[in-house]
Order: structure tokens, then sequence, then C-alpha cells
């Protein structure tokens, strides 16, 4: 850094330097402060309508064990819309590697911890193998990144079914149904949850303080000066949608544990619900915005909304409409503070 | 600005609250759950009915039924179902209901194994369970299991299908998928059927209940065997598929359907002619069964571990006399 | 007479069949300021970004201190010395004036953290208001987006970002277009001062009031070729002008 000064240093300028604002300032502060307590807010109507149900811990366990395999696929697009991109392809990622992941282990064959091992590895490198062709598609060939996942999605999704002949493979490890599938963490946390979790923290402080976080908030920003200022910006974008398939891929691993069935059928959604709890957690559609804790409002929202609804009693074709303008109000609310912000 | 922020948040709430209430089936509002008094006189018992699917008729024909029943006993009934005929799927629905701890479930599940667990958990938080129309692998824990005897619906839809096409041909499945108590024994049954008939089976496939996909099983299957003479499709999506692609394919007539269930769209189709014979299954009558069923256990009444509901078989010509025979897509 | 600090030869660039740069020569000396003029579409931006390693040229040659170098991506160019302060800023809008200033040039953590790659945000925002301040430009708050300032304060940082890494020659395309006149007057006391400190600047920019105050040489840019190398103290306004428009043809030596 080379050092260019009017005069020689001035000391006095170093004492005037504004200090960091402490941290509970920046907590209610934080960008993902509102989408927060709107989650909290919805927690206490659920409550007060029906305490005795709601707030059971046998029911929160249940929520959060139902949210698990989607926070999951969250974490990983959150990372792909914070660079401004689009995947479609994970719900359909996920099957396929549940079923790629059932096949090998019963090919196998066993029931121990070396055939788990086994399974997980094939799931990840099935998701890894769909991420990586996202992603050198749309960074290398340049084709925009939805036409690129809804063609995975149709291919991943068509492969599964060829592989299985459109039969979901109903045969799981007995160890891996009753281990990670259905067994908890000190009695109490189902491990699902605790794995996601992990997920979660982890890629979150990989996104919030480290340089590939950064250059994936830089090269959703503006791509353009992201190339500029050096960062490779091609291998940077593969490396994102790789992520999100080996995630899609570990996702798929879980939900095969926990039904211990491949469930070909009941993923079509999966993709809009990650989309969905990613931009309701904050994170901008147009890049450069968003933090993971966001997103992991965002699953919740909706998990909480679905549960909540089914206690209180909502006739299930309401549901969907219920739940449908509960995001858009907590979207548009929060969109009101940002334009706030930005007011220039 | 912060105004602004205030106000679209109250009419968010109000809104949020609206559709609660609007579309809430219970009578009760924020009370906590628990019956008022339960000394000396009729105790009014919760139950909740969870399909296999929403907006399948065989199911709100179903309800219809359990409500009625439920009336009559005092009870309060309310209907959930999944999205798709998928355990990922209802797991969360159920488990949701489980947090109601309601006295009763009436379920169909979706799958023999997947769907146990949420459902046992449902059973040891005091529930009781009564399964209707599909079954689990491991059922000791309900109180009964209400089907119709759907070998025999199958073997009956090869009988009437044999009739159909003179004797002998070539005969097709329209399945759903494995793995599901009630297809699976249809399939069975059909394929037991047919051989003993001496049709020619030449095999099965599966739609994942989905039209969509049912249809295109038949157009292709009917690529393969361009002499194919009828096909036996096991439930109302997969009879409705299949439908479709028989007429897709142009061969109206040439090729004899008979599909199980009878909601509006296969009745028309039934009426239209693109179907031959539908073999109605008596839904309204396993939703009362069930009702009943889990009433005698929460009174401790006495129980039936398996009851099987009948068939009629249904054609045009016998559709006048059958009205309440059909399904209906609300009460 | 010294050998140029960086020097380009013949450098042809087409888009397609736009035809950018149609074998244009430019010339860089240490420690001076030139202004690199010409109407619109004479090719100014293009042979920038050349230079810059945003565009790789179809055929030229560039010299750095007399060698002969390939500037293949921004990164060579840096590695060279050379930065630059674009027409559209290139900042990361979303990103704060401490994350833009060391885009690409993230300071690690020290000791285990930094080889996993966790940076140092506090360390980045310390030396990024050093820097501002230095450099005269006022921000209210350093750990907000860049979209929140205004033009003139983003101008601002992208100029102080490129003069705070140059060790040899910073490209200044249109630096004053948003700026009012005080920060115009912070912009050229600055291009100054950085000549006086030993770097070399390079001043794309049509107002001529500007060009004549800081410039020490102009080079003329016509239709994708150099037409005039023009000293400053020798020529007027209109002579310059003149040259834009055509009444000087290829390549001009000074008077």
């Amino acid at each position: 850094m080379s050092d260019v000064t009017t005069k020689a240093d001035e000391p006095e300028l170093e004492d005037e330097q504004p200090r960091r604002a402490p941290f509970w300032q920046r907590l209610v502060a934080g960008s993902s402060t509102p989408i927060g307590l709107i989650l909290v807010a919805l927690i206490v109507v659920f409550s007060v309508m029906e305490s005795d149900a709601f707030l059971d811990s046998a029911n929160a366990r249940n929520i959060a064990t139902d949210a698990a395999v989607l926070l999951v696929l969250a974490t990983g697009m959150t990372y792909v819309i914070i660079t401004a991109g689009i995947d479609l392809s994970v719900g359909a990622v996920l099957v396929f590697s549940g079923v790629v992941s059932a096949k090998a282990m019963n090919a196998v064959g066993g029931d121990n911890w070396g055939v788990i091992f086994v399974g997980l590895g094939v799931a990840l490198a099935g998701g890894l193998a769909w991420g990586l062709i996202n992603g050198f598609l749309i960074a290398k060939a340049k084709i925009p990144a939805f036409v690129v996942t809804l063609g995975t999605l149709g291919m991943a999704l068509g492969a599964s079914l060829v592989i299985t002949g459109g039969v979901d493979q109903r045969e799981v490890p007995f160890k891996l149904i009753t281990t990670i599938g259905t067994g908890r963490a000190f009695e109490q946390i189902p491990w699902l949850v605790v794995i996601a979790f992990a997920v979660a923290i982890v890629f979150g402080v990989i996104l919030a303080a480290t340089r590939f976080g950064r250059y994936t908030y830089a090269v959703g920003s503006n791509e353009e000066a992201a190339r500029r200022a050096g960062i490779p910006v091609d291998r940077h974008l593969i490396k994102v949608y790789a992520l999100a398939g080996t995630l899609a891929g570990l996702a798929g691993f879980l939900s095969l544990a926990r039904f211990s069935t491949t469930t070909i059928g009941g993923h079509d959604t999966d993709n809009l619900a990650a989309i969905a709890a990613v931009v309701i957690g904050g994170t901008s559609l147009f890049g450069g915005i968003g933090t993971l804790l966001g997103s992991v409002f965002g699953v919740f929202i909706p998990a909480v909304l679905e549960n909540g609804f089914v206690i209180v009693g909502v006739n299930p074709f309401w549901q969907e409409i219920a739940v449908g303008a509960v995001l858009v109000g907590a979207v548009y609310l929060d969109q009101l503070r940002r334009r706030s912000q930005y007011q220039r | 600005m912060a105004r602004k922020t205030w106000i679209v948040a109250a009419l968010m709430a109000v809104l949020a609250f609206g559709v609660a209430a609007c579309g809430d089936d219970d009578d009760e509002g924020g009370s906590s759950g628990g019956s008022a008094s339960s000394s000396g006189g009729k105790k009014n018992y919760k139950m909740t009915l969870v399909a296999g699917v929403k907006g399948d008729e065989f199911y709100i024909t179903m309800s219809c039924g359990a409500q009625a029943k439920a009336k009559e006993l005092g009870v309060t009934l309310d209907f959930q179902g999944p999205d798709k005929f998928d355990a990922s799927l209802q797991t969360p629905v159920v488990n949701a209901v489980a947090a109601k701890k309601p006295d009763a479930v009436l379920i169909a599940p979706t799958d023999t194994k997947a769907m146990y667990a949420p459902i046992k958990q449902l059973a040891d938080g005091g529930t009781k369970v009564a399964l209707v129309d599909t079954t689990l692998e491991q059922a000791d824990f309900a109180v009964s299991q209400i089907a119709s005897d759907n070998e025999g619906g199958g073997r009956e839809a090869a009988k009437t299908l044999a009739e159909l096409i003179g004797g002998k041909g070539k005969v097709f499945v329209v399945n759903v998928k494995p793995g599901i108590s009630t297809t699976d024994a249809r399939g069975k049954g059909f394929e037991e059927g047919a051989k003993s008939a001496g049709l020619t089976y030449v095999g099965q496939d599966y739609s994942n209940d989905e039209p969509a996909q049912a249809a295109s099983i038949v157009k292709a299957t009917l690529a393969k065997h361009p002499d194919l003479k009828g096909i036996f499709a096991t439930n109302l999506f997969s009879a409705e598929g299949a439908a479709s692609g028989i007429r897709e394919a142009g061969k109206l007539g040439d090729v004899k359907i008979v599909g199980f269930d009878a909601g509006p769209k296969q009745v028309e189709d039934l009426k239209g002619g693109t179907v031959q014979a539908l073999i109605a299954q008596r839904p309204a009558e396993i939703g009362a069964d069930g009702v009943e069923q889990a009433f005698n256990a929460l009174t401790d009444k006495p129980t039936e571990k398996k009851i099987g509901t009948g068939f009629v078989s249904l054609t045009k010509e016998n559709l006048d006399q059958n009205q309440d025979a059909l399904y209906k897509a609300s009460c | 007479m010294p050998e140029p600090l960086l020097e380009a030869r013949g450098i042809v660039k087409s888009f397609g069949r736009v035809r950018a740069l149609r074998g244009a020569n430019f010339t860089v000396n240490e420690g001076e300021v030139v202004a690199l003029v010409g109407d619109n579409g004479a090719g100014k931006s293009t042979l920038v970004k050349t230079l810059a390693g945003v565009h790789q040229p179809d055929a030229g040659e560039i010299f750095f201190e007399g060698r002969p170098v390939e500037i293949h991506s921004p990164l060579d160019a840096r590695r060279l010395g050379i930065e630059t302060v674009y027409q559209d800023l290139a900042l990361a809008a979303e990103l704060d004036a401490g994350a833009n200033m060391f885009l690409g040039r993230e300071v690690l953590r020290p000791g285990l953290l930094g080889k996993f790659g966790f940076i140092d945000k506090q360390a980045m925002r310390a030396r990024s208001r050093d820097a501002f301040a230095n450099l005269g430009v006022a921000l209210q708050d350093t750990a907000a987006p860049v979209a929140t300032m205004s033009g003139g304060q983003r101008q601002g940082i992208a100029v102080s970002r490129a003069v705070t890494w140059a060790s040899k020659v910073v490209f200044m395309d249109e630096p004053t277009a948003a700026l009012g006149v005080v920060q115009t007057r912070n912009v050229l006391d600055l291009i100054a001062r950085v000549r006086d400190q030993g770097l070399a600047v390079v001043l794309i920019s049509h107002n001529m009031p500007e060009v004549f105050e800081v410039a020490d040489r102009i080079e003329v840019l016509r239709l994708g070729e150099r037409v005039a190398q023009l000293r400053r103290s020798d020529v007027t306004m209109e002579d310059v002008v003149g040259a834009m428009t055509g009444a000087i043809t290829h390549d001009g030596e000074a008077r």
C-alpha cells in the first residue's frame, strides 16, 4: 500500500475515528432482526391460541425435525441467491442423491457404520456432481442459471426415475434409521436437527467471516467489479453451485435416513420452499445482500405456520392461502425497512 | 415510514387471524384444548381424520361419512391431509395433529413402513388410532383397521374386465406405487383373477398417484403392445390418467378400462364410454366405521380389529340405481 | 530521454464488427500527468481497459519500463503497479467502503484463522478510514453499504482505492464526472499530489479546463488511433480540439 499523504501523518485524526457500535446495538439494527421478530410474533400468536398443544416440547421437536432437511437446502441456496443466481434443481438433486445412496448401500450390504459412510459419501458425490454441472454451465457456458438449473432439475429427477423404475427404494440400513434418522442427542434433540444446525452454523460463519463469503457477496453485488478487482469470478461461481449441490446431496441422505424410503414424489416443491425461505430471510434475489441467520428464520416461519395452522384447525385448503399471504406480508415489511435505509 | 410498517403489520395479523377463524372447522375459538366438563353425561370427543392426500374425492367422501357419524355420536371431527400422497409430506401433518393430542385420529398411512414412527408417536401420546383404507406393516397398536377387501376387489375387477373383452386377450395394470397396502392388494388380486380367467397378464406399472404419469404409462404400453385389450387402474388418479391416455392414443373403444373408485371425473368417463366399469368402494362407510370404532375404544366398548367393507361394480347401465355409491367432491 | 514507464504500440481491438482501436499508440512517462483526450467513440475507455487487463488486445505490444509485457488480467496489471478508476467506478454497491477498498486484496486474520480464509474486517475498516481521511474523502458511516452514499462520495472511494494501491501508474477515467465544484478541486489537487509522489497519472477527461490545469502532456485519440502528442505548455485548447476533430492526422509529434 503506497503512502500518499498531504503532510506528515496527523495523530489527531486517529482519535476521531468512530467506534464500532456495541454488540447489542448491532443485533437490534441487524438486517435479519425484523424477520426474527416476525417469527417470534408467530410463535407468540399460536402459543396464545393453543398453548397446550403448540408449546409442547414434543411439538417443538417435531417442527424442528420437519424443518431440518429444508434448512440444509436453504443453506446452499443462500449462497447461490447472494451471487444473484438461482438453483431450481435442489429438490431433484436431493431425490437423486437419496436414490444412488440407497442403491449403493444395498449393493454393499450390511448394517453398520461402514455401509452408512459409503451411503453418505455416495450421496454427497451425487450432489456434488450435479452442482459442478450447474456451475460449469452457468459460469463458463454463460447460460442463465434459471435455465440451467431447470434443465438439471429434469435430468436429475429423470435419472432417479430411470434408476429406480419409478418405484421408491425402501430398503435402508436399519442402523441408519435408528441413529441419524430417528435418534436423538442427549435423549432430547434429534440428530437430524443437530446436523442441520451444525451445517447452518458452519456455513453461516464462512459466509460472514471468510474471504469465500466476501467473494460471494462481491460477485452478487457487482460481478464485473469483482472481476476487475482480480477475483476469480468463474471459479467462485462454480464452487458456490457445487456447494449447493453437495448440500442437496446431504439433504437427500438425511431424508432417506428419516423416512427409510426415497420419497421420489415428495420433493417437487422443495426448490421453491428453499428459495422462499432464503428470500423471506432477507436475501435479495438481485444479489449482494443476505445472511444465513435470516435463512434460518425463513425456514422456520413457514414451518411454524403450517404446524400452527393444523393445530388451530384451519381447513387444509385455506392453509396454503394463509401461508402465502403471511409470507408476502413478511417480505413486504422487510422491504419497507430496507427502502428507508437506501433513501438517497 | 415507521407508521406505514405498523399498519401493514396490523393488517397482516388481522388477515392471518381472519383466515384462521374463517377456515376453522372447529367451533371453539382460543380455548385451551381440553374438554370443559367430563362429569357424567356425554363427553365431547375430538377426532381428526388425516387423509392420504388432500384433494382426492375418495377421502372427501370418507370424511363426509365420518362427519355424519361424528354428529350422531356428538364427536367433533376435523379434516387434514398432505398435498400429495407421500410420506415426507404426510409426516409434518401427523406431527402437528399429534401436538393437539386429539382423543382419536383416523388416518390413511401413505407408506406401510415410513409412517409407522409418526403414527406410533401419536398413539403413545394417548390418542386412539384407527387405520382407514391403507394400513401399516405393524398395526397392533391401532384400535381397528378398516378397509375394503382390496384383494377381493382386484379379483372382481379381473372378472369384470374378462367379461368386457370377451374372455381372452392382453391386460395391463396401472398401479400407484409399491408400499401402499390397498393398491398392492388390488394389483395382486387382479393378477390372480386375470390368470385364472385365462387372460394374458402383461404386467403393471406405477403412476405415482399422478394422472399425467398414468396417461404416459398407458400410451407407452400401447406402443409396446398394440393389441392390448384391457386395462385395470387401481385408484382414482390412476383411472383418470389411464382414461386420458386411451383417449389421447385414439384407442377409445378398442381398449376396455376397469377403474377403481368412482370420483366425479371417472363417473363422467363411465357415462362417456371411455371407461367401461368402475369398482366403487364404500368410503363413507369406512369413515363412519372409523369414527365408531374410535368412539368405542374411548368409551370402553368392544372394538373390531379388522373390518372389511364391500364393493359396488358400476357400469353405465346400473349407474342410475347406484347414485349413492358415487364419490363426492364436497359434502 | 529516459524510456517511457508504460508504452502501447499498435493496439488493435474489435468488438464484433466495431473496431474500437485501430493500431493505437500510447505513452506514459514516470512521474507525469498525461491527459488522454478524444471525442466520443475515439476509444479512450477501451484503451484504458486494455492496459488495465480487462480486455485483451487483438494485436499490438505493450512495454513496461522498457520490457515487453503481457497483461492478460486485472491481476497482471495490478502486479505491475497499475491501478484504475473506471468510469463506472466498479464498486460493489452492497458492500461497505472498507470492503470495496480491499476488494480482491482482503486482509486475512493472523495465524490459523487466516489459513482458513478468515478475513480481518476491523483491520480493513481501520486502514480504509485512514486512507479516506488522508485523501479528504468524508464518509459518515464507513460500515454502511456504498449504495447509500452520494455519487461524489462513491467517486471519492473509487479514487482513494486506486491511489492507495497503485505503485506506478493510476488510470482515471472521467474521475470528476459526478463531482461538485469543491470535490472536483480535491481530485485535481490529489492528482497533482500523486504525481509529486512519483506516480504517473493518466487522466481521461472531456473537460478541457481541468486537463489544462493538471496535465503535463496531452495525447489525443481519434477513431481508434493516436493523432497527436502535445506538451500542455506548448498548445492552446483550440489546438487540442482541432486534433480531436481531425485537423491533425496520424500521430503528429509534439511541436
